[in-house]
Parts: C-alpha cells; sequence; structure tokens
C-alpha cells in the first residue's frame, strides 16, 4: 500500500466531513455553550449564567405548554399517520391503472411546498368563509373555529400534517408490501391461516422494517414542525400552538435572548436525542426479517 | 504460457487459519483442476493466484517471476467468475474491450481483437447488447471472451458452469476443453464438483481444510489414491470403506497398522462364481437404481451398507447375493488415512461355519 | 382488508359448504350464491366509491386553490361555492407577482437548489464510495459524524449556525444559503448502501482488467448507482425548492431570498382576507412542481419511496 492508498480515503470522505463538522456537529457544541450565557447578540458582552437559563426555562409555565403542545403533536401526527397510512396500503395495494392514479393521488401533498399547504389549509379553514366549514354545515354540524380556537388550534395542525404525509407513508408500506414474496401468502393460505392471524404472524412482522423506518422518519419530521405554526397560528391563539423550533425561533430573533433560546435547543436536542437511541435499540434488537 | 509456483503459502483470516504451509506447481500449459468439498480453501488457493487475494506467507512464482507485490491487473492473469461479473453499464463490447482500453491498446486493434474473439465464442450478434438482456450461456461467453481478449498467459475459471443448467453445463465443459487444446495456455479452474474435475482436468488437485490430498492426473487420482479422503471423494457411488476390525475371511501378511480397507462399487462382482478368488461379502440388496447402461446396488451386509455398481448387466431379482471383490482390487489404508501399498492378501480357508 | 382476502381467495370464497346433491340443499345453495353474489357487487361499488372519496379528499384542496384563484374578492365570500367562477381574473397573478421582487426570488429559487445539488454530487460520491468500499482506521468514527448529523434535523441548530454565518458574513448570500447543505448525511447513508450492494466479483473483475481505481469508481461503481443518484437528486432539489424555513431565517433582506418567502409574504403586503390573490401566488410556486409530477408521476414516487425501502 503506497503512501496515497493509504490517504485516499480520507480524501474523499474530508469535504463531506468538514460540511458536517462546521454546519452541524460544531453548532452542538457552540448551542450548548451559548446555553450558559446571557447574551442579546448584538452586546458585545456575554454573562456566564451556569444553568439559569434551564432553570428560567422549566419554570415557565409558557415553556411547560409548548413541551406538551410539541409531545401531543408528534404523538397524534406519527400514530394517526402511520396506522391510517398501513391501512391505505393494505387497501391500496393493486397493480391497475384507476390503483396507480389514486396512489399518485394521495402522494402530491408530499412534494408540495409546506408555504403553499399552509395557505392553502388556512384559507380551508377559515372560520366564516372557509370550504370546510361549508362541507361540515352541509352535513348538520356547527361551524367550527379550527385555528382560530386553543380547542382545535393543535388537532387542526395535526390534520394538516397527516394530510401532506400520508401519501408517502402509504406508499412506503406498499413498497414494503410487495417486497414481501407472494409464495409467503401462499404457504399461508395452503396453511388455513386466517385473514387476521396472516396479517399479525406473517405481514406485520415482514413489515416491520418498514413500520419502524417511517416512525423514525414522521417522529423526527414532527419535531421539526415549524413553517405551518410559522405561517397558519405564529404559535396562537394563546400559545395553544407554540412548539419548540417556533418557541426557538421568536427568543431567538423576535426577542433576541439567545442563551436563552439556546438552553431551550439543548432541551429539544436532548429529546431527540433519547428517541433515536431508543428507536436504533429497537431496531437492533427487534427487526431481523429480512 | 506460463508456469505457477506456490511455495510455503499460507492464508490466515484473523485467527482463523486457513492455508498452511501450501506448496504446489501448476505445470505450464495445463488444465489443472483444483477440487474439494466447500470451504477447503481451493478458491482462496486461486484468489491468491490472481492477487485477489493477498497470502499472509509465501511467494507466489508465476514464470520464474515472484509476482508477491504484483497487483492483480499486472500479473497477466484473466478470471471469470462464477456470477461472471460482467459490467452491467456497459455493453458486450464494452465488457470486452475494457481491459484493452485500460492498456492502451490501439483502437483499430482493439476492434480486430474484439471481432475475433466474439466470432470464437459466436457472440458478433450480440454485441450492442447490455449482459441483462442476454441468457445464461452467453454471458459465460461474454466472460469468457473478456478473459480471452487479453491474451492472459494464465486463465483463472472459479466455478464458471455452477450457473447453468445441466444441458448447458454439459456443453461448455466441451467448448472449454476445446478451447484449452486451442489456446495451449494455462488454465486453473476452481470447482467442488468430481465429475467436472475428472472430466475436465489433465492436472488434479484434490484439496481439503486447506490442505493439498494429492495432485496427479485424473486417472493416478482414481486408480491410485494417496489416502481416504481422495478415495472417497473421487467417484460415484464413493469407495466402500470398511474398518479393519470388520473384515474377517482375509488372511493379510503385515497385517499392523491398517485401519481401513476398501474397494470401489464398480469393481465388485455380484454372484461372481467361486472361481474368482476375492473377498466375498454376503448381503441382501435394499435398493436397486437400474440407470440404463449402469446398475447400483445398495447393500445391507452385516458389518454395514455398501454400494455396487454393475455395467450392461441384467438387473439382479434376487434379495440375498454374494459379492466378490478380487484381491487386487482392494484398498487399504492407515489408521489415520493413508494409503498402505503392497499388502499381500489370501483368503483364510475354510470359512467358518457361521462366519460371513 | 380488501388486500388480505384477495390473498386468501382460494380458503374463503369457492369452498362449496357441503357437497350433497339433494333438493332442498340445491335450493339453498343458489340462494346462498346469489347473495353471494349481490354481496360481492355492493362490496366493489362500495370500493370504488371509497376511492374515488379518498381521491376527492386529496384533489379537492388543489381544484379550491385553483378556483379561488381566479375569482374577485366578494365572489370568495358566496356560498354555496361557486366552483367555476363567471369571470376569470387572471390579473389575481399579476397582482400577487407584483407584490415583491418576483423575479429575483424566483432565480435565487433556482440558483440555491441547483447549487446545492451540485455540491451535495461532488461531496456524497466520494465519500460514500469510501465509507462502503475502503476499509481506513477510524472509518467508524467519521460515519459515526455522518450518522449523528442525519439524526439532527436542521431546525434544531439554526440559531448557532446563524451565528457562525453572520461571523462569516454570509448572511444574505446565496453562499450562505447553500454551504451548510453543501453534503447530505441522509445521501451518504443511501449511496453508501447502494455501493455496498455491488458485488466484489465486479470489481475483482475490473482490477483484473488493470483499470485504475478512479476509473474503477467512475466507469463502473458511479453508473451502478445511477438509479440511486437519481432518487437522491429529485428528492434533494424539491426539499430545497420548497424549503421556507432556512431561508427565513437566514436573510434579513430581500437579495438572496426566495420563492415560497415571497409567497409567504403576500399576505403580509395584501392583508389577510385577499384569499384569491394569495392563492394566485399560491399557484405560481406549486404549478412547475405540480407539472413535472403529472408528466413524470411514476419517477417521482419511484424516487421518493425507494427511499423507504431500503
Amino acid at each position: 500500500m503506497t503512501v496515497w492508498e493509504k490517504l485516499r480515503p480520507y480524501g474523499m470522505v474530508a469535504p463531506a466531513i468538514i460540511i458536517f463538522s462546521l454546519f452541524f456537529i460544531y453548532p452542538i457544541f457552540y448551542m450548548i455553550y451559548l446555553s450558559m450565557f446571557d447574551w442579546n447578540f448584538v452586546s458585545p458582552v456575554k454573562t456566564y449564567v451556569g444553568f439559569q437559563n434551564f432553570k428560567d426555562l422549566l419554570m415557565e409555565p409558557d415553556f411547560r405548554q409548548v413541551l406538551s403542545n410539541t409531545t401531543i403533536y408528534m404523538v397524534l401526527t406519527v400514530t394517526l399517520t402511520t396506522v391510517i397510512a398501513l391501512l391505505l396500503a393494505l387497501w391500496l395495494n393493486r397493480k391497475s391503472y384507476f390503483y396507480g392514479f389514486v396512489q399518485g393521488a394521495i402522494f402530491t401533498p408530499h412534494i408540495i411546498s409546506l408555504v403553499s399547504i399552509s395557505l392553502l389549509w388556512s384559507w380551508l379553514m377559515d372560520p366564516e368563509y372557509g370550504l370546510l366549514n361549508w362541507v361540515i354545515g352541509l352535513a348538520g354540524f356547527d361551524k367550527l373555529q379550527w385555528l382560530s380556537h386553543p380547542s382545535t388550534s393543535l388537532i387542526s395542525l395535526v390534520m394538516v400534517a397527516v394530510w401532506k404525509g400520508l401519501g408517502y407513508n402509504t406508499l412506503v408500506f406498499i413498497a414494503g408490501l410487495q417486497s414481501i414474496p407472494t409464495d409467503i401468502y401462499e404457504a399461508a393460505s395452503l396453511d388455513r391461516s386466517k385473514p387476521w392471524r396472516t396479517f399479525t404472524k406473517l405481514i406485520l412482522p415482514m413489515l416491520s422494517p418498514t413500520l419502524f423506518f417511517l416512525v423514525i422518519i414522521n417522529m423526527i419530521g414532527s419535531f421539526q414542525v415549524f413553517e405551518t405554526i410559522a405561517i397558519m397560528t405564529q404559535g396562537g391563539p394563546v400559545n395553544s400552538t407554540n412548539t419548540l423550533v417556533y418557541y426557538i425561533y421568536e427568543y431567538g430573533f423576535r426577542f433576541f435572548k439567545i442563551g436563552y433560546a439556546s438552553a431551550a435547543g439543548v432541551i429539544l436536542l436532548i429529546i431527540v436525542g433519547i428517541l433515536t437511541m431508543i428507536y436504533f435499540k429497537m431496531l437492533s434488537n427487534r427487526v431481523h426479517y429480512r | 504460457m506460463a508456469k505457477i509456483e506456490l511455495k510455503h503459502i499460507s492464508k490466515k483470516f484473523k485467527d482463523e487459519t486457513i492455508i498452511e504451509d501450501l506448496n504446489l506447481t501448476i505445470k505450464d500449459g495445463s488444465f489443472t483442476v483444483l477440487v474439494g468439498p466447500s470451504g477447503c480453501g481451493k478458491s482462496t488457493t486461486l484468489r491468491m493466484v490472481a492477487g485477489l487475494e493477498k497470502q499472509s506467507g509465501g511467494e507466489i512464482w508465476i514464470d520464474d517471476k515472484c509476482v508477491n507485490d504484483t497487483p492483480p491487473g499486472l500479473r497477466d492473469v484473466a478470471m471469470v467468475f462464477q456470477n461472471y461479473a460482467l459490467y452491467p453499464t456497459m455493453t458486450v463490447r464494452g465488457n470486452i474491450e475494457f481491459g484493452l482500453k485500460n492498456r492502451g491498446v490501439p483502437r483499430e486493434e482493439r476492434e480486430k481483437l474484439v471481432k475475433d474473439i466474439s466470432e470464437i465464442v459466436g457472440l458478433t450478434p450480440h454485441l450492442d447488447k447490455k449482459p441483462q438482456s442476454l441468457s445464461g450461456g452467453q454471458r459465460q461467453r461474454v466472460a469468457l471472451a473478456r478473459a480471452m481478449v487479453k491474451k492472459p498467459k494464465v486463465f483463472i475459471l472459479d466455478e464458471p458452469l455452477s450457473n447453468l443448467d445441466a444441458k448447458l453445463r454439459n456443453q461448455m465443459r466441451t467448448e472449454l476443453i476445446q478451447l484449452h487444446k486451442r489456446l495451449g495456455t494455462t488454465f486453473v479452474y476452481v470447482t467442488h464438483d468430481q465429475v467436472e474435475a475428472m472430466s475436465m482436468g489433465d492436472e488434479i488437485v484434490v484439496m481439503n481444510k486447506g490442505v493439498i490430498q494429492q495432485a496427479d492426473s485424473p486417472m493416478k487420482i482414481y486408480h491410485d489414491p494417496a489416502n481416504l479422503f481422495t478415495a472417497e471423494f473421487i467417484g460415484t457411488p464413493a469407495m466402500n470403506i470398511m474398518n479393519r476390525k470388520d473384515v474377517q475371511g482375509l488372511d493379510i501378511q503385515s497385517a499392523a497398522g491398517i485401519g481401513y480397507v476398501g474397494f470401489r462399487p464398480e469393481q465388485a462382482m455380484i454372484n461372481a462364481g467361486a472361481d474368482i478368488e476375492g473377498y466375498v461379502l454376503e448381503g441382501e440388496i435394499l435398493i436397486r437404481e437400474s440407470l440404463g447402461a449402469e446398475n447400483i446396488y445398495q447393500i445391507q451386509s452385516r458389518t454395514g451398507i455398501f454400494y455396487v455398481k454393475t455395467f450392461l448387466a441384467p438387473l439382479v431379482t434376487a434379495d440375498r447375493v454374494t459379492v466378490t471383490v478380487p484381491h487386487d482390487d482392494l484398498y487399504y489404508f492407515g489408521l489415520s488415512g493413508e494409503r498402505l501399498r503392497g499388502i499381500e492378501v489370501s483368503t483364510k480357508r475354510p470359512v467358518p461355519a457361521g462366519g460371513i | 382488508m380488501k388486500f388480505l382476502k384477495a390473498v386468501n381467495n382460494n380458503t374463503i370464497g369457492g369452498t362449496p359448504i357441503g357437497a350433497s346433491a339433494e333438493d332442498k340443499w340445491t335450493g339453498q345453495r343458489s340462494i346462498q350464491a346469489n347473495l353471494r353474489k349481490t354481496l360481492r357487487v355492493v362490496l366493489s361499488v362500495l370500493n370504488v366509491v371509497g376511492l374515488l372519496v379518498l381521491v376527492l379528499i386529496f384533489a379537492m384542496p388543489f381544484v379550491w386553490m385553483i378556483s379561488t384563484s381566479l375569482k374577485t374578492m366578494p365572489e370568495t365570500m358566496i356560498f354555496p361555492p361557486e366552483w367555476i367562477p363567471k369571470n376569470l381574473v387572471w390579473q389575481n397573478y399579476a397582482d400577487a407577482w407584483n407584490t415583491g421582487p418576483f423575479l429575483s426570488y424566483f432565480v435565487n429559487s433556482v440558483v440555491i437548489s441547483v447549487g446545492i445539488l451540485i455540491l451535495q454530487m461532488l461531496t456524497i460520491i466520494p465519500a460514500s464510495y469510501a465509507f462502503a468500499r475502503y476499509k481506513f482506521r477510524g472509518s467508524n468514527f467519521l460515519f459515526g459524524i455522518v450518522m449523528v448529523t442525519l439524526m439532527i434535523p436542521a431546525q434544531l441548530i439554526f440559531l448557532p449556525v446563524y451565528l457562525e454565518l453572520s461571523a462569516f458574513k454570509l448572511l444574505n448570500t446565496h453562499l450562505g444559503l447553500i454551504l451548510p447543505f453543501a453534503s447530505s448525511a441522509f445521501g451518504i447513508f443511501l449511496l453508501r448502501q447502494a455501493f455496498k450492494q455491488i458485488s466484489d466479483e465486479l470489481l475483482e473483475a475490473a482490477r483484473l482488467d488493470q483499470a485504475a481505481e478512479w476509473k474503477i469508481i467512475l466507469k463502473i461503481m458511479v453508473p451502478m448507482v445511477k438509479p440511486v443518484l437519481v432518487t437522491f437528486a429529485l428528492f434533494s432539489f424539491i426539499a430545497h425548492w420548497n424549503d421556507y424555513f432556512w431561508p427565513l431565517v437566514m436573510t434579513t433582506n430581500e437579495t438572496a431570498r426566495t420563492l415560497p418567502l415571497g409567497i409567504a409574504k403576500i399576505r403580509e403586503v395584501e392583508g389577510v382576507a385577499t384569499w384569491n390573490i394569495l392563492m394566485a401566488g399560491n399557484l405560481i410556486l406549486v404549478a412547475p412542481i405540480l407539472l413535472v409530477f403529472f408528466l413524470s408521476q411514476r419517477q417521482i414516487i419511484k424516487a421518493f419511496v425507494y427511499n423507504g425501502v431500503k
């Protein structure tokens, strides 16, 4: 092995690693560092305050609500998306022109900008002139306030997220289903397996890698939620849709409390880190079917 | 053309020793077949010759040149892989001339070489197709053409026929033998199939657990196996082997050290009559397999099951039979499996009542 | 559940119960058969109706968007709604376009999305190849960095990155919006899998063909992962074309702002209730992507879904 051959792999990974280090790894440490200071971004003086920012945050009722909003949003979005998508996948897993068309239709929102989707749904959910209220009016229900009332605002956002993510999740499930060799179904039917049994004992376990993949992707996506909130609700009404990323954004860019916002960022980092580790552990322990 | 010498080769993967102190000379222009059960180190040996795997110790010489530090591309070795390893993104022509391009062969010469080769292997109509659209046999030919076009000193073939169906495999076998005659290049061929080895090689190297059991011509390997492993590995059905202590009625001079006695199924005779001198076994026929020209019997004797194969003889219908093996056709092996030669025997007479 | 039924057809359907030939049985059986037939027809009708409702749920908002974008403002408030306005108000599009420097938005969007794509290709191909094919000291650690990056949402660390870019004087520049995404952990992850799946035999064949390492990579390995590269390119381009968050956070004036920001800003310029103009602007952003999607739907779906399966 020549020296060049020994150095080659390092040279090949260097550009990517430098980018990641500069814009992902270093910022994490910088954020942790900043979280221990009181700084308004303009002043040249950073005041060291230790863990005071964290203490303030955790005492802050608003922040607690932000945490619970984010968790509720994440759990609802991930569960609804995954479950409905799985059912749709079992329903739509056919190869015909019509089914292909349906699959394409439900996939469309996935490639549309969140800005468009937010604006479009703001219009659909308009309490006065929105199409949704007209439709539920036709069905004989009272008008809803949707985004304008704290009791329905968060669930409205969940609805939009599910609507956007459903098609992608369904098609990934369908791809997973199609990668299961058909002779397994044939063997099961020769063994007189009942449909429900075939589903729980064969299809679901074989689908578990796909399922885990989707759950991770959906969770990470839900924690990042920002666009819909920034455009549709700005965290309101009465803080009912304020989530972590939007909270950090507001404290950093509106109120210039850099240390405080960084502390919130560190808390988000810890949550995402723990979840990721749990899932990787589960992934390595359980998903051995393929 | 080249002679290949392996001197004190050893190979370790991590802590596991695959091959230890292997010495082998592959004759110039020979068709040498390395044969053995899977995991015996034959493929590893081959890949070390090609330079795809580095040996942990020892030297490899090709034509009086030590190639230990020569990269695979410069060893003047061409290889046909088990799964063909055709470049799926290139056409058949692209596949064949890739090696030539890398050597900087000029365009006109390349075209001529590709044309000649594709005529030899019958690929001319397919030159502009991608490998994916070819049949298994055609892919095999592309792999051959790709190797041949470089006019290498040594051809290395790693189980090249194992992905073909039985008929095509037979056909390719013949074609490979003819090809070898025509080119006169050294062929080194790896297979786990002893029939393939016997039918193709003019030199066979039997390997087991990283050790060469015997390297000889096919006939020598068959008639004069060096040890128990070779004796059992070559031939279908395998040689019948009996424990020395189960063999009664044989008067063996210099009986010391004999562990096993064996005979080939095709050298035993059923109900031969008393005039033929030999070792006699009695047994009951369990299964008859009639293949037309030959019949194979599975026979249960007092000490175990053995096989007999007869040629162009009517099927034996009786259940109980006597089987005679001429004394000259008995093979003797030591306790650790080594062949013992020059042992004189005669049948003990009279046969004790109730014996065999 | 349809799917399961189809799969288990041979056990559920078509098994006559009791093979007796007596008259009372035959009568009962024909009634049963009729019932089953009717049930099957009803089910398949329900199935089609269900599918149409599903399509409606996903298509209707877009139809409504187009419809609104061609109405006058008073028309947007009429109920029951008119799906096709009496007069098509194309002026809405011009109004939307004139709310800001839209030409500049558009150019910025193209420059940034394409710039990111090119740099990503240049960085992820060699990196993923090295991770997939070479053994080198520290590769686990370096790949760990990739995995950590893969797991960190960019929205999580925008604050420190903002401070960083501001220190480099890169705020409000194209470079500032491109550089943080000049490589992609996701891309490396995908491509590494693809490179790993290529059989060793192929590389060995190429080595015996005396091909230099760079030639093996460029002439044999990269063409083999082309489908994955196309997949990733589509994925990356659409994601960055649509991105709102990053340009919003990393710009303080109009010079480097992109189309999604311009669209979102219409509301601030025109006021809240002008849904017709807002939807017109929205269509400007959505139309190109929708058009591409309709033209190569199969390709794009395959590209996106492929990521999920591998």
